[in-house]
């Protein structure tokens, strides 16, 4: 096993490396750069006055050049600094990454609590009215974007009933506490639980319908147990493994964040963050956070691996 | 049942814990004002100046410049600099600064202090955004002295009439507390977000990275101490959370787009702040195109496009039509024409001109905002009726800035830009005016005879004078239809009906200009 994970560890640096290098090329065939994004079409600005803040952020440099520069300082722990604000890329990174993965742990457990349950509860009652009804209600939750549902949340909740903040992570006017804290965070994990919610319960209704049908169900039934004891001793464990295998598929949606509900709530996650660096050619924070994602998603594959010798007894890693 | 009532104990609690916190809670004195003042024109959070993009409307509570726009903008007002004057030729220039002025810590502003702030700004290791925005070359900048504590003298190469005018740029940053740094590394010092001393009306308090700052009352403010008790700048990805966020009642105030303006305005709950954007809207031609170096062409697009029913209904009235780049009437010729709408004589004009109906062109446009995509298509819809086929194409600033400013790729572009009465915005007709891949004007052709009066106009010292080139200048662009000029938009502000003596302008940029934030104060409801 620990000969295995060496070995996973050791195949994982080339492909780590593989990707920052296809990242950094992608930002560089991008038209445009940082100075461009700088240059606001309403001012105008000199070639001198550009190429002054090239310079200052060694963009004169070729491209190779600048990517060595990167690793190097990779080496010595230097993610370098945010072109637009200048801020130090690790600090920025971890900060939008605690964020993002409270949000998102967060309505990826309120997904898998609600959904699953709801679909075993249609499973067993396929075209009944329930059935239909909650079919209906979670084809509306995949198809609704999260910044309809998310407006339509802050305009009912925030506005209107004025139960929850309307958007932010803490209140700006008094010191946060963990009640607080909780209160910003029920109605963007609730909006962006929904797609969760909607997803898993169909995958588990779909894996129901095909598990009641099996031989030793059957058996199971002829036997004489009862329904309950069928339903959850033989049905649902049996269900629930193509169930798992969608919800680790999601698992690296944790740390890319969720663009359109971060945007509505003035939620600062990665996902917003990521999508300032490519509108701003921010190279050093779209390379960090490229590198955190590819980390998390490579570290991830090793952990589900190893997870399967665990949950199988019959394999085993040598 | 003990379980029971625990749990509605624990409701209760959570229920009492969760109660929304609204902008009134802390009102005493003056209250706590929370504004998204950074949401709009100028975008992201601005907190070190020379790196401001605009938004200067935040900025100027903690520092101060050494001149501002005054409450609409026509005019210069003092800041630090109390005085200023010239010698013959503006090339030297003599500013005279507030006494007795003090930093949040205490120390004594002077003369050095300037001095500091404008070498920085033009330290082109420091690489600020002041050289652009205040159009001077730092090698044209010959010294900056402290003649005593409170008399700055700038000397430059050239002459400058108008230097007052990019002096609204010239934030004053305490000499004490940042001459040890590596000016290379301005940009990355912690200093501004966790202890930050300026001069203005209010007090670095708390900063929350991505989510807002917080100020205090500078009870040595030099124009009196501010009302408030709290400033707070929340920051909001989008217009959107910021209007959800001014409608729940958790913030007093926001930047609103014309439509979204217009609706809070109906409802009669809340106070509209408007004035002109500042900012012209126009077709550039890339007169290499040899179909638009026909000045018919030119002026039968403006025939075409029924530009006053544009702004009335597709914009809401939210924008004025210009006869030139300019989009202030003052600088506006006494006679011009006004390209009313004709598409008869459109036609007839590409007729005369040999206009080849088969050709197809891209307007590009950075513009993504829905207020500039409904009046492009609309453009494209009243272009199509004459027979010239355009397509809008939306790009990303980045993507957009780096065709445009090579002069090549690209036909016409719908762009904006910003006009004051001591810019000049001029320099696409000027070689080496705009960066490109050649000599030559970006537009593609220089104009002799415009090109005078530019000149003339650039070291004109005196005022009326000036505004008459400028009138000589707008009419030369509008006979010959230079670009296709469309409107200038009037910009909004929505604020709570709460907020007492408020004062909210859309100054290009963001100013700074004179909005006494020592008066503000939010009302208790």
């Amino acid at each position: 096993m620990l000969n295995y994970l060496l070995r996973r560890i050791l195949v994982s640096i080339p492909v780590l490396i593989g990707i920052t290098i296809i990242i950094f090329t992608l930002t560089e065939l991008a038209p445009g750069d940082v100075v461009d994004f700088f240059i606001s079409p309403e001012v105008e600005m000199s070639a001198a006055q550009m190429e002054a803040i090239r310079t200052r952020f060694g963009l004169d440099k070729s491209p190779p050049e600048r990517y060595f520069n990167w690793v190097t300082n990779l080496m010595q722990g230097d993610l370098g600094y945010r072109f637009t604000d200048g801020r130090p890329v690790a600090e920025v990174i971890s900060r939008r990454f605690g964020a993002s993965l409270l949000l998102m742990t967060t309505a990826l457990i309120i997904g898998i609590v609600v959904g699953v349950p709801l679909g075993v509860f249609t499973g067993l009652r396929q075209y009944s009215v329930w059935d239909f009804a909650l079919t209906g209600v979670s084809f509306l939750g995949i198809s609704t974007p999260a910044f309809v549902t998310g407006i339509l949340a802050l305009m009912v909740f925030a506005i209107q009933l004025n139960w929850f903040p309307a958007g932010g992570m803490r209140p700006v006017d008094r010191d946060p506490t963990l009640l607080t804290s909780i209160h910003h965070l029920i109605l963007p994990s609730l909006v962006l639980s929904l797609n969760y919610i909607a997803t898993f319960m169909r995958y588990m209704r779909f894996s129901m319908l095909e598990v009641v049908r099996s031989d030793y169900v059957t058996t199971a039934r002829a036997k004489g147990l009862f329904n309950k004891r069928v339903v959850w001793r033989h049905i649902v464990p049996n269900a629930i493994l193509p169930v798992i295998t969608v919800i680790g598929l999601s698992i690296p949606n944790l740390v890319v964040g969720a663009v359109f509900t971060e945007t509505i709530f003035s939620w600062p996650g990665m996902g917003t963050l990521y999508l300032d660096a490519v509108l701003g050619r921010d190279v050093p924070l779209l390379m960090g956070i490229n590198l955190v994602i590819a980390l998390f998603v490579l570290a991830a594959n090793i952990l589900t691996d190893l997870s399967y010798a665990i949950v199988d007894p019959r394999i085993r890693y040598e | 049942m003990v379980k029971k009532y625990l749990g509605l104990l624990l409701v209760v609690i959570l229920l009492f814990g969760m109660m929304p916190a609204t902008a009134q809670e802390e009102a005493g004195g003056g209250g706590t004002l929370i504004g998204a003042f950074d949401i709009g024109p100028g975008g992201a959070p601005q907190v070190i100046p020379f790196f401001d993009t605009a938004g200067r409307t935040w900025l100027s509570k903690i520092w101060s410049p050494l001149i501002s726009w005054n409450e609409d903008m026509s005019a210069l007002t003092p800041q630090l600099a109390t005085e200023w004057s010239a010698n013959d030729d503006s090339t030297v220039w003599t500013f005279s600064l507030r006494e007795g002025v003090l930093w949040h810590d205490g120390e004594a502003f002077n003369a050095e202090d300037v001095v500091f702030s404008l070498e920085l700004a033009l330290n082109p290791e420091a690489a600020t955004s002041f050289p652009a925005f205040s159009q001077l070359d730092p090698d044209d900048v010959l010294s900056i002295e402290a003649l005593d504590d409170f008399t700055v003298e700038i000397t430059l190469a050239e002459p400058n009439p108008r230097l007052p005018f990019f002096m609204i740029f010239a934030w004053v940053l305490p000499e004490h507390e940042l001459n040890d740094i590596n000016q290379a590394d301005y940009q990355n010092l912690d200093w501004f977000y966790t202890s930050p001393v300026g001069t203005g009306p209010f007090m670095h308090d708390e900063y929350e990275a991505d989510q807002f700052w917080a100020l205090v009352p500078n009870p040595n403010y030099w124009n009196g101490a501010p009302k408030l008790d709290r400033l707070i700048n929340r920051y909001f990805e989008d217009e959107t959370s910021a209007v959800l966020a001014l409608e729940s009642g958790e913030i007093h105030f926001t930047f609103t787009s014309g439509d979204v303006a217009l609706r809070l305005q109906e409802t009669g709950e809340y106070q509209t702040f408007s004035g002109p954007s500042g900012v012209t809207n126009y077709f550039i031609f890339n007169l290499r195109n040899p179909a638009f170096q026909d000045e018919r062409v030119r002026q039968a697009i403006l025939y075409a496009i029924d530009r006053q029913t544009i702004t009335e209904t597709v914009l809401q009235g939210t924008a004025q039509v210009v006869p030139c780049i300019s989009p202030f009437e003052s600088m506006w010729p006494e006679e011009y024409n006004d390209y009313a709408y004709n598409p008869e004589l459109a036609q007839q004009l590409l007729q005369e001109a040999g206009y080849d109906a088969s050709q197809a062109f891209e307007i590009a446009t950075y513009y993504d905002s829905q207020f500039h995509l409904d009046a492009l298509a609309a453009q494209q819809a009243f272009l199509s009726d004459v027979g010239i086929n355009v397509t809008p194409l939306t790009q990303d600033v980045p993507t957009y800035n780096s065709y445009f400013y090579t002069g090549e790729g690209w036909d016409i572009s719908y762009r904006g830009v910003g006009v004051n009465v001591g810019n000049f915005p001029f320099a696409f007709y000027e070689p080496g005016g705009q960066p490109t891949n050649d000599d030559e004007p970006l537009q593609g052709e220089s104009f002799p005879e415009l090109q005078e009066l530019i000149d003339a106009a650039r070291v004109e010292s005196d005022s009326d004078a000036y505004l008459g080139l400028l009138q000589d200048i707008c009419k030369y662009q509008n006979e010959h239809a230079l670009e296709g000029y469309m409107w200038s938009a009037t910009r909004f502000g929505t604020g709570a009906s709460n907020l007492v003596d408020f004062y909210w302008f859309p100054a290009a940029g963001g100013g700074p200009y004179e909005d006494h934030p020592e008066l503000w104060a939010v009302e208790e409801e």
